[in-house]
């Protein structure tokens, strides 16, 4: 049989600096490309942990659902004056079947001065969207454009924003732009700039075309916006929640000790019940953890404190998965095995329990992505990843590794693969 | 027959007569302290200030009620840890508050106590439809994850009576979500978010505690085709019961510690969900082995008896 010795370090070293990079991220260089792959340091927290805001706006006086359209320009309003408020981090989201914008965004705790409530309230103010001249004269007001949407013009092979005027409108358009044929005007919402036009011609006819837009997604940006300023609604917020960042970093605190704690106990009794199928599991949960971590870190997915429940459940199904095989190699031994046949007899019998587990997990996993809401989808995420790396860690790389490790002559004494548990029999 | 198996089976009623105890206390405590739905499944508004030095939590109550026009009930709590206190503000009703009047009230409440130096540590305001919305999502999820799970198990497990397999696992189930929540209850833990996670978790890991045994019995029966039903559980199971046992210390020593580090720091939040996590673990694993077990065994030796006459 051919040796398989060296497994065990390749496993080891993989093991090693998957830890390295989920504790503390990792910069490469290769040539010209930087590749940067983010550690713990920078996975996003939810605001349950590290605190913020978190709130649903809905419109005022509205008896119907907001259009789709309706609440595109709503968030665009929202999002400019994150914007202002230099809120950078945040997230905001429709729920189009109930016509509600859900903002959430961190409160830094060197923001001592920082209210809330206040910042939450001047996000849904009705937005005053004015186009001005170069010395701030208004011109026309926001609510005169009837329509504004991102189009592709084919003849000059650009994106551009069309605009459409309401009667009122054209008539104020047309003055202006015949008064300032090459020169700027400018369109602001409440007093942040969103967009310069240089004015080419006069523009009697009520539909004027912005160009210049790099792509798609600006051309909408700033159609969004200019539609906000005909939006019939402001917004407010009932429903909304904020946790003071002391708080917040308090609650990560407490998690990442009793974390580090408890790897540490579960390592150690693992190794002095289990010996070498334990020490095994060791690296198997340091993978387990390791990858869990990475795999919020790298897609930069939020972590919130229900899904650091998800993680505890799912490495607690990793070290089941391990304890089972160790079991089962302990009591093939104990039966009269020799130690590589109890590998093999122990893995092949353990497997069909530990994917029965893993599979009721999944089902849980996939209903919560279904039904879930907040904070709980990243619950399922943390399950349906655990899952993933239950497979990795707890039964491939276990696998490799004890094999591996058998193949040492003084490790292949059956005292090493034995734990403490009877054997029952009938 | 050698007596290196534990006989679950013959002391069934013992166990029985434990879990449903258990339930009773449970039932009682919904009567006395009754259920206590966080803000966020039914809807209302909360606020949390740290203050320092002294504060009336009567004098607040009545001045935060005058401001709001709402009846407010106050509480004063302090951190073990950095000593801080804190001033709990619960309005009644079980809509939130519009961001604007939440200013107002702020500013109105830090003038009327200048000297304790009030700051918002934490604040909630949900609408009645999101809290609806929520608890409806909640209880789905945990139902439908239940049910499905049952049938998985009752299709995996054909071999050992797949239907009696599936509804014994559910049982088991049943009886851990209803632990969790008497737990809830008992300690006057507000059910919210972190339950629904909490009892998600605890139905994974009582299913797989289940399922292992399960497995067992599945191939102890191949291996003694001979063999009582009653005899065969009570193998597999004692076969079975340090893993049992040491996967479950290894979840509470996690679990625990969590508890233990929130409590010092007052983290109510993670409080909240590190207490019934544990228990419901300890409950995975009991009502696994000594309720689903000899359940199955009951309903098994049932049909046999059945079939006999």
């Amino acid at each position: 049989m051919k040796s398989k010795k060296p497994v065990f370090f390749i496993v080891l070293f993989i093991a090693l600096l998957m830890a390295y990079t989920a504790i503390f991220g990792v910069s490469l260089t290769i040539g010209s490309t930087k590749i940067k792959i983010p550690g713990a340091p920078d996975i996003r927290f939810g605001i349950d942990i590290r605190g913020g805001v978190d709130a649903a706006f809905q419109p005022v006086g509205l008896d119907r659902i907001p259009t789709s359209k309706e609440l595109e320009a709503a968030r665009s309003i929202i999002e400019t004056r994150l914007d202002q408020q230099n809120i950078l981090d945040r997230d905001v989201t429709i729920d189009k079947d109930n016509g509600y914008i859900i903002v959430r965004f961190p409160w830094k705790a060197e923001e001592t001065d920082f209210n809330p409530a206040d910042a939450m309230a001047e996000l849904g103010e009705t937005a005053l969207l004015t186009f001005c001249d170069e010395n701030g004269n208004v011109l026309l007001e926001g609510s005169h454009v009837s329509n504004s949407s991102p189009e592709f013009d084919s003849s000059r092979n650009q994106y551009v924003v069309s605009l459409t005027f309401d009667e009122k409108g054209t008539q104020l358009f047309s003055k202006a732009t015949k008064d300032l044929t090459g020169k700027l005007i400018n369109i602001y919402m409440d007093k942040t700039l969103i967009q310069s036009a240089r004015v080419t011609e006069h523009i009697p006819s009520g539909k004027a075309e912005i160009s210049g837009m790099g792509s798609y997604e600006q051309a909408k940006a700033v159609s969004d916006k200019i539609n906000s300023g005909a939006l019939p609604f402001s917004m407010i917020t009932k429903n909304h929640s904020t946790i003071s960042p002391t708080l917040g970093s308090g609650a990560l605190e407490v998690m990442i000790n009793a974390g580090i704690i408890a790897f540490f106990i579960i390592c150690a009794l693992l190794i002095i019940y289990y010996r070498v199928p334990g020490f095994v599991a060791s690296i198997a949960l340091l993978i387990q953890v390791s990858g869990q971590l990475l795999a919020l870190s790298v897609p930069q997915m939020t972590l919130t404190l229900t899904g650091i429940a998800g993680v505890i459940l799912s490495i607690g199904m990793g070290v089941d998965a391990n304890v089972i095989i160790s079991e089962r190699i302990s009591e093939e031994i104990k039966a009269g095995k020799t130690v590589r046949s109890a590998i093999s007899s122990g893995f092949k019998d353990a497997f069909s329990s530990v994917f029965d587990g893993n599979i009721t997990v999944l089902i849980v996993g996939i209903i919560l992505m279904m039904f879930g809401s907040g904070s709980l989808l990243s619950f399922a995420y943390s399950l349906l990843t655990g899952i993933f790396f239950n497979f990795v860690a707890g039964v491939a790389a276990s696998r490799l590794m004890i094999r591996s490790l058998s193949d040492y002559s003084a490790l292949r004494k059956p005292f090493l693969y034995t734990c403490f548990s009877r054997r029952r029999t009938l | 027959m050698s007596n290196n198996i534990i006989h679950f089976y013959k002391k069934r009623m013992i166990f029985f007569t434990i879990s449903l105890t258990l339930m009773l206390v449970g039932v009682i405590s919904v009567f006395v302290n009754g259920v206590q739905l966080d803000i966020q499944f039914k809807g209302g508004a909360l606020l949390k200030y740290a203050y320092t030095g002294e504060i009336d939590a009567d004098a607040a109550a009545d001045a935060a009620s005058a401001l709001l026009n709402r009846p407010v009930t106050t509480q004063l709590t302090t951190d073990l840890t950095s000593d801080e206190n804190r001033l709990i503000i619960n309005i009644s009703g079980n809509y939130g508050m519009e961001a604007k009047d939440q200013t107002a009230f702020d500013d109105a409440l830090k003038e009327k106590f200048p000297e304790a130096s009030l700051t918002l540590a934490e604040s909630s305001m949900v609408e009645p439809f999101f809290g609806q919305k929520f608890l409806t999502n909640g209880i789905t999820a945990i139902a439908l994850s239940a049910v499905l799970v049952m049938v998985y198990v009752w299709i995996r497990f054909s071999r050992i009576g797949g239907l009696s397999a599936g509804v014994m696992a559910l049982v088991a189930l049943l009886h851990d979500i209803l632990v969790v929540f008497f737990t809830c209850v008992l300690f006057q833990i507000p059910i919210g978010d972190s339950f629904v996670a909490v009892t998600l978790s605890i139905i994974g890991y009582s299913v797989n505690d289940t399922i292992v045994i399960y497995d067992r019995i599945r191939e102890n029966t191949k291996l003694h085709p001979n063999v009582s039903i009653e005899t065969i559980t009570d193998l597999s199971i004692s076969q079975s019961i340090t893993r049992s046992v040491n996967t479950n210390v290894a979840v509470l020593i996690s679990v625990g510690l969590i508890y233990v580090l929130a409590f010092y720091n007052s983290i109510d939040s993670i409080q909240s969900f590190a207490l019934p996590m544990a228990i419901g673990a300890i409950s995975g694993c009991y009502s696994t082995i000594c309720i689903a077990g000899p359940l199955w065994v009951m309903w098994n030796k049932r049909k046999e008896e059945v079939a006999i006459q």
